[in-house]
Formats: C-alpha cells, structure tokens, sequence
C-alpha cells in the first residue's frame, strides 16, 4: 500500500469513526469536546495530517484536496448534531422553567382613594371641563360670611334649621361670633370678593369643594359632610341656563341620562329656588323603597342668586345676573355607588375603603 | 303642616284626585312629605235600619237586633249598646270588614246568641277619639249605602312641608289659594257676617306701649260661656291636622288659625286683674308659662299683662295661670299682629316654639286679624252660647303691609328665567291675590298684605316661575368661560398610589386626645355646642384621628394598616385663627401578608419614611430628616423633624408605647405629618442630555462609631469625592461578629461619571483615596479589612 493510500485510508476511518461519536453526542458539552478531539488544533485530523510532509510532493495536493473533504464533512455533521441538540437543550430548559402561572403577582400594598374624594374628584372635573375654576374658602366662618351676606339674617327662622357649632375662643370682625361653616355657600361670597379684586367686574364660574358642619348626628346625619357649591354670574344668566348646567352634569356624573325635575323652593340666598330631582337611578323612576315609591330622589338645592347675595359683594344685579347651587357629596357617593349608610364614610374600615376606592 | 283634603274642599271645590293635588302642590313649591289615607279602610260598613230589638236573655247589658241592610234578609246582631232604638239608623260592619282600629269582623257567638256584623261607634269608624254608644245615622240615610260614601268618609291628609318664606301658607285657606288659582277655580267666600253685640258688656280696656312690636292688638270680652267639647267633626278635623282637642274654647282657636292663618288667645277674664297693657318686659321679670316653664324675662320681650303679672308672650305663649280651663265661663279673646323679627327673637332666647310663634315669626295677615275675632266670635257663641261685647281695637292694620307694590319689565323676568313670560300667568297671579297691571313691557304687580315674602321684581320672577312651571323652563347650556384651569392638587392621590388608603375622619376630637401631641398652651379652639365630650375641639393634629381609625380596623382582623388622610388642623395664632392644610400618614402592623415569595413584615420607621421620600420626590422636592428627641407623643429616638429646604414642614416617627397601648395597640405604630401650606413649590423638572460615556461603580466598606448619621457620611462622602461623583449611597449595614464593639460596618457604593469622556482606572483610584482620606479625617473610620 502507498504512503498516500494508507493516509486515505486513515482519514475515512477516522471520519467513520467522528461521524458515529458526533451520532452518539448526549449534549452540547460532549459534542463541543468532540469538535476539540476531531477538529481541534491538536485533534485527531491534525495528527493525521503530520503525516503528510511524508509524502511525495505530487501527491500533496492529492491529500490536501482530500482532507479538506474529510474536514468539511466533519463540519456539517457536527452543525448539524449540534443544532438538533440545541433544539432538545432549549426544550429541556423550558421545561425545567415552566411556572405556576397562577400564583398570585408581586404586589406592594395597594391604596385606594376615600370614596368622598372620588366623588369630589368626579364632580370638580365635571365642572371644571364645563369652563368653573375650583376655589375653597375657610372652615372656620363669620356670621357675615355663612349667613348675613347670603340674605339670611339673623332673626330669620332659616337661620335656626342650619344647626350650627359655635367656636368658642374665636371672635370676628365686630366681635361678632365665629361658627363652622353650615355650607359651602360663604365661598361664594369670598370668591365674588376676590374675583372682583382682581378682574373688575364678571363673568366668573366657580366651583367650590369643601367640608361643612352641622350640629346634627344621627343614622342620617353627620356634623361633618361635603359638598360642592356651584355658582355663576355673568349678564343675562338665566333659569334656564341652571337647568342646562343641572342637566348636563348630572348626567355626566351618573354617567347616563337621567330625568331631573325642578320643585319651587325656598332659599334666602337665591329667588327663584328649587330643589332638584333626578329620577331614581335605583328603579329608573319606577318607585322604590330608596325614592319612597315617588320615583323622583331629592339630590341638590339650587336657585338664582339673590339680588342681596350680589349687593353684598357690590355686584349690580341689574345688569348681572347669576345661578347657584349646592350638593351633598356623600349623598351623590350613595347614590352613584349603591352605599346604604352614610356613617360607612367616617367609620373608615378598611374593607370599605379598598372596595369602593377601586376605579369605578 | 298637616292638612285633610275635606278641609282644603270647604275653601275650593277640587275636582281632581289627592294624588293629583299632591303633585300640583309640589309643581307649586309645596313640599309634600306624604299622603295618609286615615279612613281609606273603612269598606263594608253599610247604613242599617234596625228592625227589632230585644234583650240578651242571658246578659242584662246586651241586645239582640235584627238589622236591615238592604238585603232579603235582615242580619241578626248582638250588640252591647244602649243608645240605639227600633227604627234608627246604624253603621253596620259586615263580616269581613276592616275597621280603621285594625278590628276585622267575623261571625261570633255572645252567650249563645250568633251575631252576624257589628254595629259600629263613631269611634269604630275612626271619627271620634272614643265615643258613648252607636253612631246614629240621620233619618234618610239609605238603607244598604256604604257608610263610607254616605259620610264622605274617604279622606286624604296631605303631609306638607311649608317653607319658611310662605307664612301665607300655614294654614289650610293659604294652600287653597294656591290651588284655586292654578286650576282656574274660585275661592270660596269667608263667613264675614257680624255678629250682634251685647251693649252691657263693657269692651276690654287695652294699652299698647310697644307699638313697634304689635301694631295691632284687637280685645273682646264674652260672657256667660258654657266650656263643652268641641263637636266632632272639629275634633276629627284637628286630629287629622296634628293637634290634639282640649276644649271647645281652645279648639275652636285652633281651627281658625288652621283655617285662615290668625293665631289667637283666650284669657280667663275672671283670672285677670285689671286693664291690659302690651309692652316691653321689665328685666328679670317672671312668667309661668302654659307648658310649665317658668322663665326670668329681658327687658325688650314683648309681653302682654294684666295689672299685677305677665299673661303672656306676645304671640307665643299664654300663662298658666290665665288660661282658660273647663270651668271657665267668661273670657276675654286677643287677637293682634306681633312683628315677626320680636317673635323669632323672643322664641330662640327662650327656645319656647308655638303653633302660634311659628305663624307670627314668618307673618300673619293683617287684614285677617279682624276677620279672625269675628269668626271665632260667632263659632263661640254659636256653639257655647254666651254673649260678646264689643272690640277693642289698638293700632291700624291697614298700615300692615298695605299699598306695596312692584314695578319690573317682563323681557328682564323672561331673560332672567329663560321663557316668554304669557299674558295668562298673569290672571294666575291675580287669582293668587296680586293685582297684575301690565303694559308693554311694564308691569306693576300690587303686592297682597299676605305676602310677606314679595317685596322685588326677582319675587314676581319666582310667582312666574311657579305658575309657568320649571317644566316648562327649557334646558340651556350658557356659554363656556374661558378661565385658566387650575392645576388638580395630587398631594392625596400621590399617596394613595404609595399603597396608602384614605380616610376621613372628624375634624373634632376630645380634649385629652388634644393633650396626646399638643401641649396645653390655651391655643385650643373648642365647640361651643358640641355634638359629645368626644368630639369638643378642633384638631390641632392629625394623628388621634389616624389612630382612631387604625384601632377600629385592628380591633376588626386586620394585621395592619397604612393610612393617610389630608385635612385641616385648627389653631389659635395671634392674628386670630389658623387652618392648616395637613397630610398625615400612618403606618402600624403588617403591612403585608404572608405570600409565598416573601414572609409578612411589621411595618418599621424607614417603610414610612420611603413613602414619604416618594411622596416628596413626586413634587420635586427633598426632605432632609433631622433626630428630634423632643416631639411630644413621639418616641425619643425614632423620631424625626423634616426639612425643605430650611423650613421645617413636617415630622415623623414612632408613636409613644403608652399612647398606642390607650388606643389599644401593640404593634410599634408610625405616624407622620406634613404641613401642605408650607411646602414650597417643587423644582419643574428641566432636560439634560443623556450621558454618552459609561458610569464606573466602586464599593467601598468602613468601619464607623455606632451612632454616626448616614446621612452625615454621605454628605462626606459628595463634598470628598470630587466633581466626577454622581451618586452614593448606603448598601450595607452590619453590626455584630466580626465587626467591633461599638462600630458599624457600612457598605457605601458610589458612582462616577463624565459628561465628555470614559474613565479610567486612575479616575476611579483618584475618587476611592478621596473617598478613604475624607472618611478618616472626618469620622475616624478605616477601611474594613
């Protein structure tokens, strides 16, 4: 045999014998050390190829030609195993992966809002959407400012219903006695004041959140509740303008139409006056146990300001007119979220808060 | 107010349904609480004719009937009364009727005698509040009828709710009125005629000081009275109106001021002692009042008296010991016009409320006062006989409220309220009583002496309203105002997205939760009229509110909470008051439940803190966080006041073992509070370019003395590092083996980079040596080995 044919014949066994290890590869790792046996710079072909300097130098090529063969075929067999086995190993670490995917999340604990302030937040955006600036006045209130400026004096038999908390170490302006405030109607005062101060004369849109007290405690009443106060006055504002606001945003907040009806009412501070229904959002107007089967549910007073309301912060009410309104935010919350007992808001269970401060 | 729909019919023939009338009166402005039907339920009691009547034979009271009720065959009965004779006429409840007192009829046996029915009492029927025997029917009742419409039995009470500007309406010929002129029908007459006066009973020698306060007082005596129970139907009338009978003087004085609106009085004539004056009260002066009050009166009270006491408040309240009893047999009668303002005043100094002072302190009508004396007068007389003198009369009410009129423009009513303002509303208004005059655009409305409540052309726009009705009214948006929108403050809703809940509670608390974290320093501002002790004074801190709220949830199962609330606290200051915008925090217990990643954890001073870090960082500020041993509640130690800047705006820490333990706590409980209105206004976030080079990160580890501020290390650790130092911070802590008594091991990780090139090596060598020289010559502190 020559030189040259016993090298051929080493380098087919030898690929015989690569091809069947690169076959029996368990892993990457063992077909990685194939590669380095075989392939490697002091694998086995390497080895196979010192022999060649042997060989005569015709021949040279002859073998060159025929180990890259042999080298090239190595190659492909080994990307081949390798990439079948790459497939099987990611497949295996897959599953070695695989979750319970419904274990519960990682959370931090999560806040909710009070349902008041959902409720203040709802209503301050209705009406700021609606062109109203938001203003807050004091808790801490004047006689001037929660009753007289707003045409209630004080031998006024309406000035007695607002059951109101006297503070004791405070006095006012003409020592006149310092209250909290009974509603969020002294805003109105103060924000007209300021308003004028800086702009001169109207239009303005105020809205106007806030806490107000009552000196009153029981299933239905607490001394202390919000409400929002809505006011505008510029020339020529109408009745039918309060109905048009009334409408669109009770709508709005209830998020669907809802009838609202108008009663004649009293207010010192606006002539003429009505209390405002909506129809009931439990029996849409049918009657039930919550509307008292009228089908109707009081929600809000409103009215158009009293020409004394807007003397007393020396608005000419011949030539402006304007509206007002006042509502319950606790009662709006009820009513929007279903929530039987007004007390549920000052107990602040924990259990209440995260329900009903989740969004919607 | 209560009023039955018989009554409402005498002054207007309503034609309509009651609940038709209930709407009518709430499209008017008359809020109506309720509908009662008091007699709907008399149904299967029918007129019988009574046939026969014999006795029991086996009981000595009873009789045995056989009635007539129209059917083949008469109806055997036992009945127990004795008023009742052959031929007279019998409500007869038939079996299966349903009285009014819940008595439901069945067929019975009485000593073996079967009865087939009942006959019935006034009383039975619900006409009387008890009765003697039967109630026998008149001659002509048909036999068989339904007693109930026989007698017009079926009744409605409207339940209303009378504004307080409609004195008008506080009685049943107001709310007639009212009616009346929104269905076009017409108001019935009131019985004005005179009655005959007796020459020789002299006429009441009355003198008005206090004219101011009763412009018109009108007297009358009348003599040789006999006191009886008023008649039924004026019993049944006042029942249903809400008012228990007394007797027939005093009744018939309730049904005329339910009627027409005039409180009136009766004295005793032989229980005064000469003349009457109406003046101011002398101060400190007595009066027994009717319902038993004894009261020391103020100079300046409007008093009616005899010539030794005080027999009444004027328009509130009679005296007991001139009141008019059963034996009574002559009388002197008042009526008068007391000004509202003395009434209401009179009535909330004494907190002495009257179905009278309610009228007079939103205004009677003058020009019913006269009308009034006349009607009771000839009720009187009529029904208990004696004889009336004639009247003294002081004061003119025709200068009540007489001649006042308004002048306004329609357009402006029709701009104002958004509606043509129809030529018809205005025969309404005059039927309401105004005498309408319009021309053009002018109108002049003449203003009745009723209504006290009209006085400006904005009133005429409301009587408009009422009669157009708001339905009619259109619904109009008004045009937008351009304002600038104010930015929402997110100071709560940042909070609550740090895993905080919101609460509300009270801003009242009671003295000693006051003295938990505010010293007493006379700065307090408490309730004049507190609702309890518990809830007497304004907060002036946030947490005994918190705390409250974390005791009832801790007392309900839960292991922890994490609350925050924004409010107001109340302070005195020198200027007068303070209300401080306030959030406030509070954390205790486990904030978190065993999960299966991580094991719960009590809530400590740095869980706080971190939220409030967040809190801050979300209005682009930083807080710096100083020891403050001395904040009172809080414990020494764990405690901290918080800087912006050079303001102190709030404080944090650990609440005192012994306060949490009173509001029932065990669990170390973290309270904080920040003052909103002395945050300043956060830095606007600016843009910087992205670095382009890559930041180098070293850890250094020192051993420090115990009780070294971090936050003092850090500050060593910018100032030292040189001007590449972006970022350091504490990344490990350890106390313990290894580490020598009396130090700490302190891992502290700091970053550099440049704007403009890579670092080297030399760069981070350069910053670690600064970093090790600074921290030995301003702490001591080496390098941990």
């Amino acid at each position: 045999m020559s030189e040259i044919d016993a090298l051929k014949d080493r380098l087919e066994s030898l690929q015989a014998e690569a091809l069947a290890a690169f076959a029996g590869a368990e892993d990457l790792n063992g077909l990685q050390g194939l590669r380095v046996h075989y392939l490697g710079k002091k694998g086995a072909l390497t080895e196979v190829l010192k022999g060649v300097g042997k060989l005569a130098p015709a021949d040279r090529p002859v073998i060159g030609k025929f180990v890259n063969q042999t080298k090239q075929a190595l190659a492909v067999a080994l990307d081949a195993v390798e990439a079948e086995l790459a497939v099987k190993a990611k497949a295996a670490r897959i599953e070695a992966e695989r979750i319970d995917v419904t274990l519960s999340g990682r959370k931090s604990g999560s806040g909710a809002l009070h349902p008041v302030q959902n409720g203040l937040d709802e209503l301050t955006a209705i009406f700021s959407q609606m062109g109203f600036a938001v203003a807050e006045g004091p808790e801490i209130e004047d006689e001037f400012h929660n009753f007289d400026a707003l045409n209630i004096p004080a031998e006024h038999p309406a000035r007695a219903m607002h059951d109101t908390f006297f503070l004791k170490d405070l006095q006012g302006d003409d020592g006149q006695p310092m209250l909290l405030r009974t509603h969020t109607s002294p805003v109105q005062i103060r924000a007209m004041k300021r308003f004028l101060a800086e702009s001169g004369e109207p239009p303005l849109a105020v809205v106007a959140p806030g806490r107000v007290y009552r000196c009153d405690y029981d299933v239905t009443h607490s001394p202390m509740f919000h409400q929002v106060e809505v006011f505008k006055v510029d020339r020529d504002v109408s009745l039918a303008h309060l109905k048009g606001v009334l409408q669109h945003f009770l709508s709005a907040y209830f998020e669907k139409e809802v009838a609202i009806r108008l009663r004649p009412h009293y207010f010192p501070f606006t002539e003429p006056s009505a209390e405002v229904d909506i129809g009931c959002v439990f029996c849409a107007g049918k009657g039930c146990r919550i509307c008292k089967g009228s089908g109707w549910i009081e929600v809000l007073g409103s009215g158009m300001i009293h020409p004394n309301v807007l003397k007393s912060v020396g608005i000419d009410s011949e030539e402006f007119s304007g509206f007002a309104f006042g509502l319950g935010v606790e009662r709006m919350v009820m009513l929007k979220k279903g929530i039987p007992d007004l007390r549920l808001f000052f107990e602040n269970d924990v259990r209440f808060l995260s329900r009903m401060g989740v969004a919607k | 107010m209560k009023i039955p729909f018989s009554w409402l019919k005498k002054h207007v023939a309503l034609t309509t349904t009651p609940n038709q009338i209930a709407d009518d009166l709430v499209r008017l402005g008359h809020e109506v609480e309720g509908v009662e039907t008091p007699r709907a339920a008399v149904k299967g009691v029918r007129v019988g004719l009574i046939e026969s009547k014999i006795p029991h034979p086996d009981a000595d009271k009873l009789s045995l009937l056989k009635v007539n009720i129209g059917e083949a065959e008469p109806l055997g009965i036992v009945c127990g009364a004795a008023n009742m004779a052959e031929g007279d006429r019998v409500p007869v409840a038939t079996i299966g009727a349903s009285l009014p007192n819940g008595l439901k009829i069945k067929k019975g046996k009485i000593r073996g005698e079967v009865s087939f029915g009942m006959c019935c009492s006034e009383s039975e029927l619900g006409l009387a509040e008890d009765a003697a025997g039967l109630l026998i029917l008149p001659a002509d009742a048909p036999v068989g009828a339904e007693v109930g419409d026989y007698l017009e039995l079926e009744e409605a009470v409207f339940d209303l709710s009378i504004t307080p500007n409609r004195g008008d309406c506080m009685n049943v010929r107001g709310i007639a009125r009212d009616l009346a002129a929104d269905a076009g029908l017409p108001l019935a007459d009131i019985d004005k005629s005179m009655i005959e006066t007796n020459g020789d009973i002299a006429a009441p020698a009355v003198s008005v000081t206090a004219e101011q306060d009763c412009p018109v007082y009108m007297a009358r005596s009348i003599q040789g009275i006999t006191v009886a129970d008023s008649p039924a139907w004026m019993q049944a009338a006042l029942m249903m109106a809400g008012m228990r009978p007394i007797n027939g003087i005093v009744d018939v004085l309730s049904y005329i001021m339910l009627d027409l609106g005039q409180p009136m009085h009766a004295f005793d004539a032989d229980r005064l002692a000469g003349n009457i004056s109406i003046r101011s009260a002398r101060d400190g002066e007595d009066f027994a009042a009717l319902d038993g009050r004894e009261l020391k009166l103020n100079a300046g009270d409007l008093v009616v008296s005899d010539a030794d006491s005080v027999i009444a408040l004027g328009g509130i309240m009679g005296s007991e010991a001139s009141g008019v009893t059963g034996a009574t047999t002559n009388i002197v009668l008042e009526s008068a016009f007391f000004r509202p303002a003395r009434v209401s005043e009179t009535r909330r100094i004494y907190a002495m409320v009257s179905e009278a002072s309610m009228r007079f302190e939103r205004g009677v009508d003058p020009a019913m006062v006269a009308i009034a004396m006349q009607r009771a007068t000839a009720m009187m007389t009529e029904l208990f006989g004696g004889s009336a003198g004639e009247i003294t009369l002081c004061g003119d009410a025709d200068t009540i409220n007489s001649g006042r009129s308004v002048r306004c423009q329609v357009s402006r009513i029709a701009t104002r309220l958004g509606v043509d303002i129809p030529v018809a509303a205005d025969a309404v208004l005059t039927r309401m009583g105004f005498g309408v005059n319009r021309h053009e655009d002018r109108l002049d409305v003449a203003i009745p002496s009723f209504r006290h409540d009209v006085s400006i052309p904005e009133d005429i726009s409301e009587e408009y309203a009422r009669i157009i009705g708001f339905d009619a009214i259109p619904a109009v948006l008004p045009p937008l105002s351009t304002i600038r929108p104010d930015q929402q403050d997110r100071s709560i809703h940042d909070a609550v997205a740090g895993g905080f809940l919101q609460v509300v509670s009270y801003a009242f608390i009671s003295s000693d939760e006051q003295r938990l974290f505010v010293a007493a320093d006379g700065l307090d501002i408490a309730l004049q009229n507190p609702i309890s002790d518990a809830m007497s004074m304004m907060r002036r801190s946030p947490w005994p509110g918190l705390l409250s709220v974390a005791r009832h949830n801790l007392n309900r199962q839960q292991s922890g909470v994490a609350l925050v609330e924004q409010g107001r606290t109340y302070v005195q200051t020198v200027a007068g008051h303070d209300e401080t915008n306030t959030m406030a925090w509070l954390m205790t217990g486990q904030t978190q439940q065993d999960q299966w990643h991580c094991a719960a954890r009590q809530a400590d001073f740095f869980d706080l803190k971190g939220a409030l870090e967040t809190w801050l960082s979300l209005r682009g500020l930083t807080g710096r966080f100083i020891a403050d041993d001395a904040i009172q509640g809080l414990q020494a130690g764990q405690s901290a006041k918080i800087l912006i800047g050079r303001t102190e705006a709030g404080r944090i820490g650990r609440v005192d073992g012994d306060i949490a333990a009173a509001f029932d706590i065990d669990a170390p409980v973290f309270v904080a509070e920040i003052n909103l209105d002395k945050l300043p206004a956060g830095k606007q976030a600016k843009f910087v370019p992205l670095p382009e080079f890559p930041a180098v990160e070293r850890d250094l580890v020192f051993l420090f003395d115990r009780n070294t501020s971090s936050d003092a290390i850090l500050n060593a650790v910018k100032s030292g590092a040189g001007k590449l130092l972006t970022d350091a911070r504490i990344f490990d802590l350890y106390a313990g083996k290894g580490v020598p008594e009396g130090k700490i091991s302190l891992g502290i990780r700091f970053t550099l980079q440049d704007a403009k090139r890579t670092l080297t090596q030399e760069d981070s060598d350069a910053a670690s040596s600064a970093i090790i020289a600074a921290m030995d010559k301003r702490f001591g502190a080496s390098l941990r080995g």
